[in-house]
């Protein structure tokens, strides 16, 4: 079973990934992501895979609330707690 | 209640079946003071006026994925083929056939789209620009889209839109998303209407499958303003830096970020007669509501 951190580190780890290179230096878990362009709409769909494989549930796109994906923490409030991360 | 076909004709509105509105007298009247008032808002940016085409070239709109995104919604200019063949063709036909449409009417290729909204203008036309600060602009064009059905004064497939727009940095189309939310929440009760804002998202097609309606989802840059439970009649957008990127704007050597406030003239039309009903004595004087709002903020062109 994937614990939080396991979760959180996943979820950390990909989005440094995906932010320009130096980019991540002011990166933390609070980091509002879309906002500051750390994410934009193209990394959308691989994102949803990502929290899906990770909570290991389904992610149905008409539920998707805003104040669920604004930060790292914000994510790990919503998913790793909802499937079989605990 | 909601003025009858009849009492909206006596005003001023001509309702064509394809959609489309024409505008006569009192109707037409206060369709001006609402513009006036859009533009005088916009003076609190000291905006610049722009006007533009009625089309774009489909090769501008794919820089920014529109016809990917709203292929149901787009209208386009077309012409006959010029060959002197084609040409003969179609007048050895009847010309129009009894549906209405066009009979063997052979198309130039389809390259210029009608203008979807009234901003896109704004990004096209500066195509590679490097600014040298923020631009505020504000543009009024017709405005093209496919609908399911049209309602008068409501839903038209040509409509007119008034924006304002900002680039700039970030924080400046923050600061200018601000501004005018405060702007208009001043101005709607002096209008005598009292829209709710809501976040919205745009009319994508198969939206599911489109990562900037999956965008709009999670990080709200769309929010309307609703008259009578389902009318839009306002919005504020943020972009980001979505079209600074499609149409290579820069300052300070970064993607151009934007932003802008859409009215849609002939819904005001419909708010507004549904308020105060069809008599113009009962109208209220937009264009001093938005001088009013300017002068409480401080702010705006004489």
């Amino acid at each position: 079973m994937r614990s939080e951190q396991e979760f959180r580190d996943q979820l950390r780890s990909w989005i440094r990934s995906k932010s320009g290179e130096g980019e991540t230096a002011a990166l933390t878990d609070g980091t509002a992501l879309f906002e500051e362009r750390y994410l934009r709409s193209v990394h959308l769909p691989e994102l949803l895979l990502l929290l899906e494989r990770l909570c290991g549930e389904p992610i149905d796109v008409e539920e998707l609330s805003p104040r669920d994906f604004r930060s790292i923490d914000a994510m790990v409030r919503r998913y790793a707690r909802s499937g079989v991360a605990s | 209640m909601s003025p009858s076909p009849a009492e909206l004709a006596r005003i001023g509105l001509s309702w064509q079946p394809s959609g489309q509105a024409a505008l006569r007298g009192p109707l037409l009247a206060l369709a001006e003071d609402c513009d006036r008032a859009f533009v005088r808002l916009a003076g609190l940016w000291r905006a610049r006026e722009e006007r533009h085409p009625c089309s774009l070239p489909a090769e501008r709109l794919q820089r920014v994925g529109y016809l990917r995104s709203f292929p149901h919604q787009a209208s386009f200019a077309a012409r006959l083929s010029p060959e002197e063949a084609d040409l003969e063709a179609f007048l050895d036909g009847p010309v129009v056939d009894e549906h209405g449409a066009l009979a063997q009417a052979r198309l130039s290729p389809l390259s210029e789209v009608l203008t979807p909204a009234a901003c896109y203008h704004v990004f096209s036309d500066r195509l590679g620009h490097s600014l040298a600060g923020p631009e505020f602009v504000t543009t009024r064009n017709s405005c093209f889209r496919r609908e399911r059905e049209y309602v008068p004064l409501r839903r038209l497939s040509g409509f007119t839109m008034r924006e304002v727009v900002c680039l700039g940095t970030g924080a400046d189309t923050a600061e200018f998303l601000r501004l005018a939310r405060e702007a208009l929440e001043l101005f709607f009760p002096l209008a005598g209407l009292e829209p709710q804002w809501h976040p919205a998202t745009d009319p994508f097609f198969r939206p599911r499958e489109n990562p900037r309606y999956l965008l709009q989802r999670v990080d709200p840059v769309k929010y309307e303003a609703i008259y009578g439970g389902d009318l839009a009649i306002a919005s504020t957008n943020r972009h980001h830096d979505h079209f600074g990127t499609g149409f290579g704007l820069t300052l300070d050597g970064r993607p151009v970020h934007s932003a802008c406030v859409a009215f849609g003239l002939e819904r005001w039309l419909f708010a507004l007669t549904d308020r105060h009903g069809t008599d113009p004595e009962r109208w209220p004087s937009l264009e001093a509501a938005a001088a009013k709002v300017c002068a409480e903020l401080g702010g705006g062109a004489p």
